[in-house]
């Protein structure tokens, strides 16, 4: 797939993209947040034949369709956002889970995963950056920050009280 | 009575807003029809029970208000100005650009000098006929759902290159006419002043840009909205004491704007203003206008309308083919190019303010209300158009196109 950027001036942004099977398509977004959405003729690459004007709110939706963040399928419980090589992982603490009830020092998690417990979601309160005196409950939804492995091993740590 | 004044600007901007109407319901541009509005009400016109539609009482406020939208319009040019894009734009741009210029220039300024115009009326209808309106333009271009063809980004970029000779053009001119004297070492003097003006300006600008953002760096949108007004208008009044024209001084901080962080909040907020001041701007020039004097412009008008068009076409042409674009491509980007809207009309008044020659009023308004409308509507038809010249020409024909069979 190529993509090409082209700034139109007074207009706004013009993205021109081929896919793999051949189709050429060009996504307008306009500097009034108006998207514009044309199909091209795989023979005549100068005449569109179908398009699509979207709003700002129906552009945001049907980006949420294509990228798969409006249908996420129940097997996929956590959702990962990469940065570099750092990943941000949230998941609920099962019920079953062996961590229940001790603390976050208790566990010893930054020095036996090398992850950090950056914020604790609770029913009816948030805890940003949680010392280690904070207790893990079930149900809670816990943010964790790390390489991969770290996030995993966190993760490990927390289900099964041991890596 | 100020009452009266109250009223006579709410039947103003009712008028206003009506033309608006019409423009959307019949999809042409709002520009002639505010001109066309203008001319029909004014001092010849009616008085209908409490209505006056003469504007006589409020012709100095209207026509204030309108000096507000000439600094709102050239302010949120300055903004979207940019040497740096224009210089990534490209080479074909810049050669593109310049052969479009010198061919509708050089028509502008043959047809005075064989009307037999003076040389500073003659150098405003050279700037009057070559000056495409990019906001027009662009305006057709999203209407008609041209955005995505290749060719919209030539005619983008060519208006890109225009807007950098608008600025430049516009401070010889204003040099040239606000002062009032043709002997050449003064005209050199003022030009000089201008352009000076505007380098001083542009370079303390890119100085100061960090004591600007910080300056500027308010919460409260109220308070910025403010602070941004006061440097315009306060930079556009000085200019105006200088004799440079203060559509200059709005230019000047546009472009020293752009330069700072600020850049999108501004973008913001000045376009609820450019939009109703910018109108009132093109009522007001259409009310200072005796469509009785209209008369003696259709000449020259029907002649300069005649020559754009072709020398239009073909820097469109010629420019295109350049550029490596398709017959088909040049085609749209020669018609596209050719409405005339609101740098016409400021030049126009800048003559006025100068004291040029009256007739350039009424020729720039039938110029630009013939040329805002037949320019959107021969782009509208360029398929038909290129359609009727490839065989003429023999250039390949504009298919239809088979629709995709979608039945499985």
């Amino acid at each position: 797939m190529s993509i090409k950027e082209t700034e139109l001036p007074g207009i706004g942004k013009k993205f021109q993209i081929e896919t793999r099977s051949g189709d050429k398509m060009v996504i307008v977004v306009h500097d009034d947040g108006r998207r514009e959405i044309y199909h091209f003729d795989n023979n005549d690459l100068e005449e569109s034949i179908s398009m699509v004007t979207l709003d700002d709110a129906e552009a945001r939706c049907v980006a949420g369709i294509l990228g798969g963040m409006a249908y996420v399928p129940k097997a996929l419980e956590t959702v990962e956002m990469a940065l570099d090589d750092m990943v941000f992982e949230w998941y609920k603490v099962e019920k079953d889970a062996q961590a229940i009830g001790k603390t976050i020092g208790d566990l010893d998690i930054r020095k036996k995963t090398g992850a950090a417990i950056i914020a604790i979601i609770k029913k009816d309160e948030k805890v940003l950056n949680p010392g280690p005196e904070e207790i893990i409950t079930p149900g809670e939804t816990i943010v964790v920050l790390g390489d991969r492995k770290q996030v995993k091993a966190c993760k490990e740590l927390i289900l099964h009280g041991g890596i | 009575m100020p009452e009266q004044v109250l009223l006579e600007i709410g039947l103003a901007l009712a008028i206003v807003a009506f033309a608006g109407i019409l423009a959307a319901r019949f999809r042409i541009s709002i520009v002639p029809l505010l001109i066309l509005a203008g001319m029909v009400v004014g001092p010849h016109a009616p008085v209908i029970g409490i209505l006056d539609f003469r504007f006589i009482k409020s012709a100095p406020l209207i026509d204030f208000m309108g000096r507000v939208g000439i600094l709102f319009l050239l302010f949120s040019l300055g903004l979207e100005f940019s040497v740096g894009r224009l210089l990534k734009a490209g080479r074909s741009i810049l050669v593109g650009g310049s052969i479009y210029m010198a061919i509708n220039f050089t028509l502008g300024m043959v047809l005075p000098i064989i009307w037999g115009w003076p040389l500073r009326e003659t150098l405003v209808v050279a700037g009057l006929i070559s000056i495409s309106s990019s906001a027009i333009i662009a305006k057709v271009l999203v209407d008609l759902k041209r955005t995505a063809r290749p060719e919209t980004e030539m005619i983008l970029g060519l208006m890109l290159f225009q807007d950098v000779f608008v600025a430049v053009y516009l401070s010889i001119i204003s040099g040239l006419v606000l002062t009032g004297s043709a002997s050449p070492p003064s005209v050199l003097k003022s030009t000089s002043l201008a352009l000076g003006f505007m380098l001083g300006l542009i370079l303390a600008g890119r100085k100061l840009a960090p004591l600007i953002n910080r300056l500027f760096n308010v919460p409260s949108d109220e308070v910025f909205m403010l602070m941004v007004f006061a440097f315009l208008t306060l930079v556009a009044g000085f200019s105006e004491t200088i004799h440079v024209a203060e559509a200059i001084g709005a230019l000047l901080v546009g472009l020293i704007l752009a330069e700072t962080d600020h850049l999108d909040r501004i973008e913001h907020i000045v376009v609820p203003f450019r939009d109703f001041f910018g109108a009132l701007f093109f009522f007001s020039f259409g009310l200072s206008i005796d469509p009785l004097t209209l008369g003696g412009a259709v000449g020259p008008v029907l002649v300069a309308v005649a020559a754009t068009l072709t020398g239009n076409f073909l820097a469109g042409i010629i420019a295109g083919r350049m550029a490596g674009y398709s017959y088909r491509g040049c085609t749209n980007i020669g018609l596209t190019i050719t409405p005339r809207g609101e740098f016409s009309i400021i030049l126009a008044n800048l003559a006025k303010t100068g004291g040029l020659l009256p007739v350039l009023q009424p020729f720039a308004a039938l110029y630009v209300l013939l040329m805002a409308i037949l320019g959107p509507l021969l782009t509208k038809e360029s398929k038909w158009i290129y359609n009727q010249l490839a065989h003429l020409f023999g250039w390949p024909a504009w298919k239809e196109i088979n629709k995709p069979d979608r039945t499985i």
